[in-house]
């Protein structure tokens, strides 16, 4: 089953942040709720978690690219 | 009303602090420990956000080991700062949706607290458009930035009291170049003292985001994150 992991509706939904870091690669194994990306805006630093347990299977948004609240960034593959 | 802690740290180390805040991080998002608002003066530091580079320290290593200051990256938004004795950082380690504040509302909250709280000691201390902060006069007096990891707000502010503001000339604060940098005990012929500081600053996020604080030590708290 995929799992999208999606910028957070934490930040202001009129505001764009971006990607800086990803801190797993496709075909990494990631737990539920671990730090899967560094968001940032000028002054915030969002932490996106990953949504399920299983394998980062796609990164649909590289390091440096500006997006906004609710767009999917990666997908997990779990069971 | 939501009870929560005041943790005063005192003057420390930056990498102390931060491992201090990020268990108390662990514990709000994945063990329900109570809000903590933690205190602390750094011993100096330079502290290197997300958004920065190290071309913002204009002076060379061997002029920061002279002065005895240290350079930090950190997990927080925003570019490069000075900490150091004489400056209350403070950091709410708050849950956005117990306040019912999204990220960028939250920051901006934290602007408005410092504001309400210059304004009481006679200081009219202002926001600055496209210059997140507490700005003085055209003069930067507070810095904040925060973190949010699952819904769980972390880093804060920095509120100048009684800052050596020089080391400031020895980098492009938040990434501007010759931004103006000032100490409430520039401003105030007889500033508050800090713990007057801490106390008021404590009442304003109380009032603020409906908490209640109580004192608790350090190691209080590791009892409580241990149990």
């Amino acid at each position: 089953m995929k799992y999208e992991a999606r910028v957070p509706e934490t930040a202001d939904g009129a505001q764009e942040v971006t990607i800086k870091r990803w801190l797993y690669q496709p075909g990494d194994r990631v737990a539920e709720g671990a730090d899967m990306v560094e968001a940032v805006t000028e002054k915030i630093t969002l932490y996106i978690p990953a949504p399920a347990d299983g394998i980062l299977s796609e990164i649909m948004v590289p390091e440096g690219t500006a997006v906004h609240v609710g767009t999917v960034v990666g997908i997990v593959e779990g069971a | 009303m939501t009870e929560g802690f005041r943790l005063d740290l005192g003057l420390i180390g930056y990498e102390d602090a931060f491992a201090v805040q990020d268990r108390i991080v662990f514990g709000r998002v994945r063990r329900g420990l109570p809000p903590v608002v933690v205190l602390q003066e750094n011993h100096p530091v330079f502290t290197i956000g997300r958004g920065a580079t190290r071309e913002n320290i204009l002076a060379p290593p061997e002029t920061l080991q002279r002065l005895g200051i240290s350079v930090v990256k950190v997990n927080r938004g925003g570019d490069i700062t000075y900490h150091g004795p004489g400056q209350l950082i403070a950091s709410p380690v708050l849950r956005l949706e117990e306040i019912g504040l999204n990220a960028n509302e939250y920051m901006h909250s934290l602007e408005d607290l410092l504001i309400e709280l210059l304004n009481g000691y006679g200081v009219a201390a202002e926001k600055k458009e496209l210059y997140p902060g507490v700005w003085w006069n055209g003069r930067k007096i507070a810095a904040v930035g925060i973190a949010v990891r699952r819904g769980v707000a972390f880093h804060g502010f920095s509120l100048n009291l009684k800052l050596d503001c020089a080391p400031f000339e020895l980098i492009n604060p938040c990434g501007v170049p010759q931004m103006p940098v000032v100490s409430l005990h520039q401003i105030l012929d007889n500033p508050p003292d800090f713990e007057s500081v801490k106390r008021d600053l404590c009442a304003a996020v109380e009032r603020r985001y409906r908490h209640r604080l109580r004192d608790i030590t350090r190691s209080e708290l590791e009892r409580m994150e241990a149990s």
